[in-house]
């Protein structure tokens, strides 16, 4: 390399750390007028190791009609290594492993906030009331009835739907994403087709909150530990989330629509940690060869399933299934360059120009390219 | 703005955030939030662990709203309270160096990505040795060579004299020159570090 590097660039802060950071703060002012309030102070930094240990979160938001609680505080919802479900008025959340999520209190304009992670909306008809809302970064997610899964990883926001239409806008662009598509904020005008797989959530997951006798305590209690729910565990409407472990699933690791394909059955949670067949020399290699690859994959499903409750480990183990040349190098590699930059670990940047540089063609080439000028700073 | 009228917007602000007033709090708070971010950035290096220090930083700065009487901009204010942040910060415990493997030092690609990648490499490199300095010499060596700013600029951030701000950097540039020992890489990045505005 040679001429001048310049100064280390100053990595922004999202808007969503700086609402964080200001709650923080008027929190801790309120806290100091009001010395009993002190025990309040940080309450989401307790809720976080809590929801790590494994315990199984599972809450009714009480919020029933327009007699709920306008004007107060939101109310922050984080899964640990464990999916969960929610009730929030009368839409009903699935939240993946490793989700936060802030559920505004106005009933007038049901909005959630989506800070890292994805569920699954399911919301009953709004009729005369005002489109649900979901943002997540930028993206802001308007329906009127419907069932969809919004995630997001740093910047990165997707959008699938399952059936209904929600409008999408993002940065001055709007799109309506129909059943079975995918939209993401890597090319926020376009949306792609997905298959409407067979491990597809459950029938029951899709039924309009009305069905549901209220997931609450009886179904956390009933849930499995963290990465062992079984399908059916419990007794809520939908264990769809509890039989797909694998936290972050959603995110772009590895590929989930880098190929054209569709084939990849994205919005079946486990199918994006597939590599994309074909989209790499290094891809080639289907899931089903028998030895080594069958092995290299169960090892990548163990990582990611890791992510939530051992980022530390996931990276490491990422980084060692990298080094092989075997064709979950490629979604290795990415997922660890994806998870650095998730944990805003310095080595997110020279990771993906990793990547970049070993599979310039890779199934995860494009997602790695804007992940990486996202990081710098670049605009989209 | 003029500065006597900038102070004076300043001094009504501060008036009104320290009366309590939630809305010009939250007028200040966004006001300065990059300018408090900028200063904790480059002394800690990254965003890692940082938003419980702009917390600190802007608690102390409401708590401390009181007491400001215009001598300064609020900016500058606002500033020196971040820095004192950082420094206790780092004077409590000093974060563990991180390890990296698997990254080559020469990648192929893009020129842009390269380089990009080749900063981001040798500011991990940089800090990583930061890591090992004595917390008032990190502080001003942040602040004057990374961050570029006039060393009268730094002492009266850091509330240090101008000469004690002067052995500082002077003593941090010598020991991080040591500690970079045969990284060529490091002592040619601290080489342009020294040669001023890039």
């Amino acid at each position: 390399m040679t001429g001048p590097l310049g100064r280390p660039p100053i990595d922004p802060l999202s808007e969503v750390a700086w609402s964080r950071i200001e709650r923080g703060v008027w929190a801790r002012l309120d806290a100091s007028a009001v010395p009993e309030g002190r025990r309040a102070r940080r309450w989401w930094l307790v809720a976080l190791p809590v929801a790590a240990a494994g315990a199984v979160l599972a809450l009714v938001v009480g919020l029933r009609g327009p007699g709920g609680r306008g004007g107060a505080e939101p109310t922050r919802l984080v899964t640990g290594a464990a999916p969960s479900l929610a009730s929030f008025g009368d839409a009903h959340v699935e939240l993946d492993a490793a989700t936060a999520l802030l559920l505004g209190h106005d009933t007038e304009h049901p909005t959630a906030w989506i800070e890292h992670g994805a569920a699954w909306f399911t919301v009953a008809p709004r009729g005369e009331h005002a489109p649900f809302v979901v943002r997540a970064g930028d993206a802001t997610v308007r329906v009127l009835g419907t069932r969809f899964r919004v995630a997001r990883s740093g910047e990165l926001i997707t959008v699938e739907v399952d059936h209904g239409l929600v409008d999408v806008q993002f940065r001055g662009v709007i799109a309506s994403v129909a059943a079975h598509e995918r939209w993401s904020s890597e090319r926020p005008a376009q949306t792609t087709r997905i298959a409407a797989a067979p491990s597809t959530p459950s029938p029951a997951a899709s039924e309009p909150p009305a069905a549901d006798p209220a997931p609450g305590s009886a179904a956390a209690a009933s849930e499995p530990p963290a990465g062992t729910s079984a399908p059916g565990a419990a007794p809520g409407p939908s264990t769809t989330p509890a039989a797909s472990p694998a936290p972050r699933s959603d995110s772009p690791a590895p590929a989930p629509g880098a190929s054209s394909s569709s084939s990849s059955s994205s919005i079946a949670p486990a199918a994006p940690r597939h590599p994309a067949p074909g989209a790499a020399p290094a891809t080639t290699a289907t899931a089903s060869t028998p030895g080594p690859v069958d092995r290299e994959r169960a090892e990548y499903d163990r990582l990611a399933a890791l992510e939530a409750r051992a980022p530390d480990a996931a990276l490491t183990g990422y980084l060692a299934l990298a080094r092989g040349t075997s064709p979950w190098a490629d979604p290795a590699l990415f997922a660890a360059a994806r998870l650095a930059a998730d944990r805003h670990d310095r080595r997110a940047a020279p990771l993906l120009a990793l990547y970049l540089q070993r599979f310039p063609a890779g199934a995860n080439a494009t997602d790695a390219s804007q992940l990486l000028a996202r990081l710098k700073g670049d605009p989209p | 703005m003029e500065a006597p009228a900038l102070r004076a917007t300043d001094l009504e602000l501060a008036r009104q955030a320290a009366s309590g007033d939630r809305g010009a709090q939250r007028r200040l708070f966004l006001a300065q939030r990059s300018n408090v971010h900028r200063a904790l950035f480059r002394i800690l290096g990254a965003n890692r662990e940082l938003e419980d220090l702009l917390q600190d930083a802007f608690v102390e700065i409401f708590r401390a709203l009181p007491s400001f009487r215009g001598d300064s901009t609020l900016a500058r204010w606002c500033q020196v309270i971040a820095v004192r942040v950082a420094y206790l910060a780092i004077a409590r415990r000093r974060p563990a160096a991180v390890e990296l493997g698997l990254v080559e030092d020469h990648l192929a690609g893009d020129v842009d990505v390269r380089r990009s990648a080749a900063l981001r490499e040798v500011a991990r490199r940089l800090y990583t040795a930061l890591d090992r300095l004595e917390p008032k010499q990190r502080v001003a060596f942040a602040l004057a060579a990374i961050d570029g700013r006039a060393l009268a600029e730094v002492a009266e951030l850091t509330g240090a004299s101008l000469f004690a701000t002067k052995t500082r950097v002077w003593r941090a540039r010598r020991e991080l020159r040591r500690l970079a020992g045969k990284d060529a890489v490091l002592t040619a990045y601290l080489h342009e570090l020294e040669g001023g505005p890039s």
